[in-house]
């Protein structure tokens, strides 16, 4: 049995499906994203899983029981916040030992314990130093490391993290996400995060679950969901720039920007598609060079391609050029519910 | 239509000249504070350094000769007593029941808007009416309250509390000082637990769900959490209340007039009573200022412990 079971979680505030019907289950040991805009029901989903929401409808497991109507407490999940939540009238050691504290009566901990283990833990998230200090004296990373150590003090079963890295600066972020993964591997904790940043949950995740609009679109490792993915939102939703989707009278089909090459690039030319493409302008972006043109029928839907820039070939704006894709990165899509269609279905059409 | 002469010419209204305008708004503040606030002030200062009479309003200095004469006199010091001592268990009280009550009222219930209506109404009455309906909740035959404890049993001739049919609750010394005390507090609870409401709403969610997640209770988030964090609010409420409840005379003045003897009788009250009733205006102009420099000394200690104890 998994860790985590979510069974037709539903959430509605009044008219609002801010959940809706989501089937979910979370391994043991495994770094859970899920990921998706703002406002798609993610953070609701979690504070769910923490018990801070009553579901409308459905059932949550956590290690097998039941724990729909249960209080956070009782849940063995702790949580991290996306503003750390730090309580700014203690010091970094209350701060770390108020779970504990917390929790004396049920699991026992006498001050010697709780001192013990709020040491352990700032040892381990390198924060020993740090245990006399108010929250308003730390840096922005050293914040984010005391709220996962009072989050890790208590080993829940769970880990929640609500978009912990977006209050970082660019350049802590990609240095917390490392760290993160790197704690998250060797504690071998379950983790759930919550971000809309699709770079950190194709860096973080094992899976990935992309939402939108309350339900669940895919849910996959993230190399399936950006090489395979199950509809147009989640296709266009990953990757920077996104896809490029253009109509025909049938379906709907996209390719990515750094698939779409010059014809003379292409590998095997007799599994490519070849288009007329038009180039409009030209962004140089140092390893890249980024193009904005029409594909020749597609005149009004503005389509992308990214060249490597070691590649010389010279591509000059108001120019007409032959670019092609391989057959296997076009993906196809039907043109009313955005669903993916397998390309053998399409034979007749195409 | 605009002519070129409008657009050349901008200043056509005296109403858009920024300094004309921005002097206009701040008069009337300034106009208040200076002529209600600021020259009665300096007017006090100036009587209590003098020897100015109703009967005689020529001003000559005798410096502190008023302060030393009103710290002399034995009245006095149980005037500043009694005051030092109903402000502070006043606020003791003010303290628990604002706490409480903002506590409750910050909670989702049915009926909260009826609620919050009801106990907000002692604050929104004015101070004299108020006092005048405690004055026939306190009186001495007809009190609803002494009608009350003898229907129960406490009060006549078998009563637990008195033989007799009433209490006299103004006539009588520790229970005139009590019903004093009791209408203070009653009359500014619901100011402070306002201010505590606005401050336990202004604690950030993350915090309180933070403190679920992590296990804590009621009671814990409360003592641990949340008073805590209002802290610096507590102490500007109860800086208020003090400085209100100690500079108050119309709740004594419409009770008891100071009585019995001078039980009741605060720095306010005695300070208008041998000032104005009296005709003393150096006297009591002296005695209203008494207290000022330790005010002053309070209000400054407890804004910096605020200031301080501010966390964000």
């Amino acid at each position: 049995m998994s860790l985590v079971e979510l069974q037709g979680i539903k959430k509605f505030f009044d008219d609002v499906r801010a959940v809706d019907g989501i089937e979910l289950e979370i391994e043991n040991g495994e770094f859970l994203v899920i990921l998706g805009p703002s406002g798609c029901g993610k953070t609701t989903l979690m504070r769910m899983i923490a018990g801070l929401e009553k579901p409308t409808a459905g059932q949550i497991f956590i290690g097998g029981e039941d724990v729909t109507a249960l209080p956070p407490r009782k849940r063995g999940v702790s949580m991290v916040f996306q503003s750390y939540a730090l309580y700014p009238h203690m010091n970094v050691f209350n701060n770390i030992a108020f779970p504990l504290k917390a929790q004396s009566r049920e699991k026992k901990y006498d001050k010697r314990a709780i001192r013990d283990k709020v040491e352990n833990t700032a040892r381990l998230l390198e924060i020993d130093m740090l245990l006399d200090r108010r929250p308003r004296q730390l840096s922005g990373g050293q914040r984010q490391r005391v709220a996962i150590a009072r989050a890790m003090v208590t080993q829940p079963a769970v880990l929640l993290l609500d978009e912990p890295l977006s209050n970082l600066d660019a350049k802590l972020r990609a240095n917390a996400r490392d760290e993160l993964k790197e704690f998250q591997r060797s504690s071998n904790i379950t983790a759930v995060f919550v971000t809309h940043d699709q770079i950190e949950a194709m860096g973080l995740g094992d899976r990935i679950v992309v939402m939108s609009h309350g339900k669940i679109q895919q849910i996959g490792t993230p190399q399936l969901i950006y090489d395979d993915p199950a509809n147009e939102f989640v296709a266009t939703f990953l990757g920077s720039p996104s896809m490029n989707i253009l109509r025909s009278d049938a379906f709907s089909f996209g390719f990515r920007p750094e698939n779409f090459l010059p014809k003379t690039l292409a590998d095997n030319p007799e599994n490519s598609r070849i288009f007329h493409y038009y180039v409009k302008r030209v962004e140089y972006l140092g390893s890249d060079r980024l193009l904005y043109g029409y594909v020749h029928g597609h005149d009004n839907e503005l389509t992308l391609a990214k060249v490597p820039s070691n590649v010389r070939v010279s591509l000059d704006v108001d120019c007409d050029y032959e670019f092609a894709v391989h057959n296997s990165d076009i993906k196809f899509f039907d043109k009313q519910s955005g669903q993916r269609i397998e390309e053998q279905n399409l034979q007749g059409v195409v | 239509m605009a002519s070129a002469s409008d657009v050349l010419n901008p200043r056509r209204y005296f109403m858009d000249d920024r300094r004309f305008v921005g002097v206009m708004f701040l008069a009337p503040a300034l106009l208040y504070i200076l002529l209600l606030v600021g020259l009665p002030f300096l007017l006090a200062i100036a009587f209590g350094f003098s020897d100015v009479t109703v009967g005689n309003t020529e001003l000559n200095f005798i410096g502190f000769d008023n302060f030393v004469a009103v710290w002399e006199n034995d009245i006095f010091r149980q005037v500043f007593g009694n005051t030092v001592m109903f402000t502070l268990v006043s606020q003791v009280f003010i303290l628990i029941f604002a706490n409480i009550l903002a506590i409750i009222f910050t909670q989702e219930f049915t009926g909260k808007w009826f609620a919050r209506f009801i106990f907000i109404l002692p604050w929104a009455t004015p101070v004299s009416l108020a006092a005048i309906g405690w004055l026939w909740m306190f009186d001495t035959k007809y009190s609803p309250i002494d009608y009350l404890l003898l229907q129960t049993g406490f009060l006549g001739p078998k009563g637990i509390l008195s033989n007799s049919r009433n209490l006299y609750w103004l006539a009588n010394p520790v229970l005139s000082q009590i019903s004093v005390i009791f209408v203070q507090v009653w009359r500014m609870t619901p100011l402070a637990t306002v201010i505590l409401m606005a401050g336990l709403s202004s604690i950030p969610t993350d915090i309180l769900d933070q403190a679920e997640v992590d296990g804590s209770r009621f009671m814990r988030t409360l003592l641990q959490i949340k008073l805590p964090l209002i802290l610096p609010i507590m102490v500007i409420a109860l800086l208020f209340s003090m400085i209100t409840m100690f500079g108050d005379m119309t709740v004594v003045y419409v009770l008891t007039r100071g009585g019995p003897v001078d039980y009741t009788r605060i720095i306010g009250l005695y300070s208008f009573q041998i000032g104005i009733e009296g005709g003393n205006l150096a006297q009591g102009a002296a005695m209203a200022l008494f207290a000022f420099p330790l005010l002053l000394a309070l209000a400054l200690l407890m804004l910096r412990t605020a200031s301080r104890a501010e966390v964000r």
